[in-house]
């Protein structure tokens, strides 16, 4: 009798109203593979424009203004990379992993994500700081003060607010991944 | 079964189980489980050449699902606390409505390690033992076991709650 009266219970509850259909939904998977195909488009010629840029620069003439954009290009490669990287083995996973394995594979997928933010990331966001601060003496002798100080506060700006987003996601993975080992 | 061109009537088979158990790990956030519903599906759409048939089409589409929901990030809204608070209320004044007692029940639910969770709500929602037992990776036997333990957990839970 008590077994039916927890699937009593679960049977009691109200059908969804169902607002998907198949048609919907290859139109967002297509949507979705195109947004991903479009962000990789964009991020591997950002840094194929900017690297030849900065090869051809540096070949001419080595000095610290090619120095710092080579040093915030790697940094940047370097942490999308994992980024892009975690992302599409995640995903994998779940499609072929029994959830028992699955669990496993969140818990050393959140650990390293959370060893690669503890280290690697701050490393990334030094080299970044530290490239972009050797761009400035050029920044400054190149445009006039007005823009030299918007470059300054819309560049500075830009990393702090990136280094809270970085930090609120350590934390929110942190709690996940304390939740998975409860 | 083929992934491609019976799509449709897989989606129409499935969709208010996989609906129900994304239900179950949101705690009755209907929101929530929509949008895991929906991602497990654009994901059964995009992967559908990777499915090599070397288990049912429905195990495969049930551990989607249970994998979607397990590996996201966000949690259920707290809308089960407040919940709560109105439930022991009525709790105290004996007029327990069965939809307080649904809440109760994912509450009782929520408790359970995300195996057990996914073992309940696959069998509550009348996917035979031999299949629940192919989408976890454990022998029909165990799976028997286990949920009969499950079972009576949730039910002592739900009736004095504790679990």
């Amino acid at each position: 009798m008590e077994k039916d009266k927890l699937s009593m219970l679960w049977e009691s509850q109200q059908a969804s109203r169902q607002e998907l259909n198949p048609a919907l939904l290859k139109q967002l998977a297509s949507k979705q593979r195109k947004g991903q195909f479009l962000t990789l488009t964009i991020i591997g010629v950002t840094f194929l424009v900017v690297g030849l840029y900065a090869l051809i620069y540096a070949l001419g003439t080595w000095n610290n203004f090619s120095l710092g954009l080579l040093l915030m290009l790697l940094s940047l490669a370097v942490r999308i990379g994992f980024e892009l990287f975690s992302m599409y083995k995640k995903e994998t996973q779940l499609v072929a992993m029994d959830p028992l394995s699955f669990q496993k594979y969140l818990k050393q997928h959140y650990r390293l994500r959370l060893r690669v933010n503890y280290w690697i990331t701050p490393l990334c966001f030094g080299v970044y700081l530290f490239g972009f601060t050797l761009l400035l003496p050029f920044f400054k002798q190149a445009f006039s003060g007005a823009f030299y100080n918007y470059i300054l506060v819309s560049g500075f700006g830009s990393i702090f607010i990136v280094g809270i987003i970085i930090v609120r996601s350590v934390i929110k993975e942190l709690g996940f991944l304390k939740e998975l080992q409860g | 079964m083929n992934l491609e061109t019976d799509f449709d009537k897989i989606f129409h088979l499935y969709a208010e189980k996989v609906y129900r158990l994304c239900l179950g790990y949101a705690s009755g956030d209907e929101a929530l489980a929509k949008d895991w519903q929906q991602e497990t599906f654009i994901k059964v759409w995009k992967h559908r050449k990777s499915f090599q048939g070397k288990s049912s089409v429905s195990s495969w589409i049930y551990r989607i699902a249970a994998n979607t929901c397990l590996g996201d990030l966000r949690r259920a809204k707290k809308q089960l606390p407040l919940k709560e608070e109105a439930l022991a209320e009525l709790r105290s004044e004996e007029t327990e409505t069965p939809e307080d007692q649904i809440w109760q029940m994912y509450r009782c639910i929520d408790q359970l390690t995300p195996q057990n969770k996914t073992m309940i709500l696959l069998e509550l929602e009348a996917v035979p033992q031999a299949e629940i037992g192919q989408t976890m990776g454990l022998k029909h036997g165990a799976v028997r076991t286990r949920l009969n333990r499950i079972r009576k957990s949730l039910l002592k839970c739900i009736t004095h709650g504790k679990g």
